[in-house]
């Protein structure tokens, strides 16, 4: 082993744990903040791991979307509900069994599937196939910005009008009637009598 | 005059090599809105609905040109006949629609910006959808119709129904989406990363890869069946529509279920042509049970938008029929043929409903006793419409169901054909239920029609025409659509036959 590889193996040596403890920590801390916070570190430690690939779009995703707003979004909401730290008594049930045993059939199916890509990939013909595609050269993000401005133009701008409509569809709901019930009163004078009807249903 | 000559040679090379134009004048119209309400700060209702209809019409006369042109090809979506035809069912959907909502939402107190904005974001969704053929294309104008619709479901937030609604339709349009989107990850790798549809069909090996295919023929066909309520993902529907103000389901009825059937269309005609067979047997298999069981429940309805539901459940089990029986001379010609007397027939049906419920504040079937004596007009456009639904001689209804059932037979479905006309049977009775609950003359009347009144409108109508409110305008279309497109049915066939691809 050369020295780049040696310091790929470690930087993945290092990682590797990160992500371990952290989803350790997410189940089994009882203090859900901690959990939300140990979550973070599960999503950063797998951006790391991008970066190590060489997938460097990928990773600075990662980092935006997971780390800054699925898990910002998880802590606030944690931290804006009263939560009493509640420490439950550990039954093991019969759904601790069956979720047992699902989840080391899965582990066991993609080690497998692992290993025969493994064996699949590392046979000599392969190889240069897959140098030849020059993967290392290529910069991803000028090559996603190009299709995205020329190729994909119609789903990106509609992108773009799907988030304004969403902001304003979240809004909606959310807001205060005030305004609504004051051009309503200035209305009410031009509409036409008899409001029984209409104030007995609760209809609509 | 030489000038004005290559001017309008110009305009019109413009007006044929955008195929977005329509939807640009969409998107135009939709900021207006929002840049509008901005500055008048609420105050002036009318302008914005006047801004959606000129949109819409201005888009719809586009669209109406272009189909009779010729036209360029792009590479994100074709332009076909296919795809135009649905743009412009798209855009009559949203036109009568809003034409509907304006005194509900007066009415209802409830906020007026945002409405048109959602229902021309759904038009503009459905439109993409109409003529997208790219996988990514697909998903996000879907997503977008989704989300729009969702809103507009949950528009009257006072409501507890409402907001059982709202939610309903978001679990199930993320369920589909995500059940789609499964399938779309599918195709992309087992192609060897391509995105376009026709791209897709060229790389597939599929003698080698059938079990694939398989599983992502089921995965399509449960995210678009969610989407067209075909029977085993019909639960939502219901509960759907009955929640939901009314003319918003109005709106959504028939809009997402169009562009769904485009959807479901396309990508069965396009990625599968080798499995047709096995397809066919389980598209026959849920139209055969949305129709026996649409038509069933609805015998037991006591509230008039459940009953609605129920009939477009069995509705879509009759166009699916349509698909099934597509072949190379008449394309799709049945089924494009009912969609466009069925959205009149929808959307007149509920054009009488939203009056009716804001004059008098109920949704029962009981209710509507005895109203021929105090509003005739209401009662004979429903009268109508219902008889067109059920499919009864001299109205349009029965053609477009003679001719859906006549390809159906020629085509080979003889089993489906037969349950269809049995369940016809069965609806025409329940239709003819409520018309005689409705043309009796009881002796005491129901309560809430003791109240009610024939009241003006609460607007001043927003075309200046004899008409005294815009719903009446859009009621008393729909019922000569419904009725009289039975006389112009061979040019529709004509024109909708050559949608084969």
């Amino acid at each position: 082993m050369n020295l780049s590889e040696l310091i790929h193996e470690f930087i993945l040596a290092l990682i590797e744990p990160g992500i371990l403890v952290g989803s350790i920590g997410t189940i089994s801390f009882i203090n859900t903040t901690n959990s939300s916070f140990s979550l973070g570190l599960v999503f950063t430690c797998i951006s790391l791991l991008y970066f190590a690939l060489n997938a460097d779009f990928i990773a600075a995703a990662q980092l935006l979307v997971y780390v800054g707003a699925i898990n910002v979004l998880i802590v606030f909401a944690i931290m804006i509900t009263d939560q009493s730290v509640s420490s439950d008594s550990e039954k093991r049930g019969i759904g601790y069994f069956t979720a047992l045993g699902a989840c080391s059939i899965l582990f066991l199916t993609i080690v497998c599937i692992f290993h025969k890509i493994n064996d699949f990939y590392s046979s000599s013909i392969h190889q240069s196939e897959y140098l030849k595609l020059n993967l290392f050269e290529q910069n991803d993000v000028q090559n996603i910005g190009y299709q995205l401005l020329n190729k994909f133009l119609v789903p990106f701008e509609l992108a773009s009008l799907l988030l304004l409509v969403a902001l304003v569809g979240a809004i909606n709901p959310a807001r205060d009637e005030d305004e609504g019930k004051d051009i309503a009163e200035n209305k009410k004078k031009s509409f036409v009598s008899s409001t029984s009807p209409r104030d007995k249903s609760s209809f609509f | 005059m030489n000038d004005i000559n290559s001017f309008l040679s110009r305009l019109n090379s413009i007006i044929n090599f955008s195929t977005i134009l329509p939807k640009i004048i969409l998107i135009v119209g939709l900021i207006t809105i929002v840049i509008t309400d901005l500055v008048n700060k609420g105050k002036n209702a009318n302008f914005l609905y006047k801004i959606f209809l000129i949109s819409t019409l201005v888009s719809m006369g586009i669209l109406f040109y272009q189909l009779i042109s010729v036209i360029a090809f792009e590479d994100l979506y074709t332009n076909n006949t296919f795809n135009n035809l649905f743009r412009f069912f798209i855009l009559i959907c949203s036109f009568i629609s809003v034409l509907l909502s304006v005194d509900y939402v007066l009415c209802s107190k409830i906020s007026l910006v945002e409405f048109p904005l959602f229902k021309i974001s759904a038009g503009l969704g459905g439109m993409i959808l109409s003529c997208a053929t790219n996988l990514i294309t697909i998903y996000v104008s879907l997503e977008f119709l989704a989300l729009s619709s969702c809103f507009l479901s949950g528009y009257t937030k006072r409501d507890i129904r409402s907001n059982e609604a709202s939610m309903k339709f978001l679990l199930m349009s993320g369920a589909s989406s995500s059940s789609l989107l499964n399938d779309f990850s599918l195709l992309y790798g087992f192609s060897d990363g391509q995105v376009q549809l026709d791209n897709i069909i060229d790389k597939i090996l599929f003698s080698q890869y059938i079990p694939i295919i398989c599983i992502s023929a089921a995965f399509i066909l449960a995210g678009t069946a969610f989407k067209l309520s075909l029977f085993p993902f019909h639960q939502w529907t219901p509960d759907v529509y009955e929640g939901s103000p009314t003319p918003v389901v109005a709106f959504f009825s028939v809009t997402s279920k169009v562009a769904a059937l485009c959807l479901f269309t396309r990508l069965f005609r396009l990625i599968f042509p080798y499995l047709s067979n096995e397809w066919h047997i389980v598209v026959e298999l849920l139209a055969i049970s949305s129709m026996i069981l649409g038509n069933l429940i609805v015998v037991t309805q006591r509230s008039f938008k459940r009953m609605l539901a129920y009939s477009s459940i069995s509705q879509i089990g009759y166009v699916m029929i349509g698909i099934l029986a597509a072949d190379l001379e008449n394309g799709y010609a049945s089924m494009i043929t009912y969609r466009f007397i069925y959205i009149f027939m929808n959307l007149g049906t509920f054009a009488r409903i939203t009056p009716f419920s804001l004059r008098t504040g109920s949704d029962n079937i009981k209710d509507y006793a005895g109203l021929y004596m105090k509003d005739p007009v209401l009662t004979f456009s429903l009268v109508l419409c219902l008889l067109s639904l059920g499919g009864i001689p001299p109205l349009s209804g029965f053609f477009g169901k003679l001719y859906l059932f006549w390809h159906g037979w020629k085509a080979g479905l003889y089993l489906s054909v037969t349950v269809a006309l049995v369940t016809s049977v069965i609806s025409i009775f329940y239709y003819l239920k409520i018309i005689k609950l409705m043309l009796t003359k009881t002796t005491n009347l129901v309560d809430t029609l003791k109240t009610y009144e024939n009241q003006k409108s609460l607007v001043s109508s927003i075309i200046s025409t004899k008409l005294k409110s815009s719903v009446e305008m859009a009621m008393i279309l729909c019922a000569l659509a419904s009725t009289l497109s039975g006389l112009f049915m061979d040019p529709i066939i004509k024109i909708t036959r050559n949608t084969f691809f």
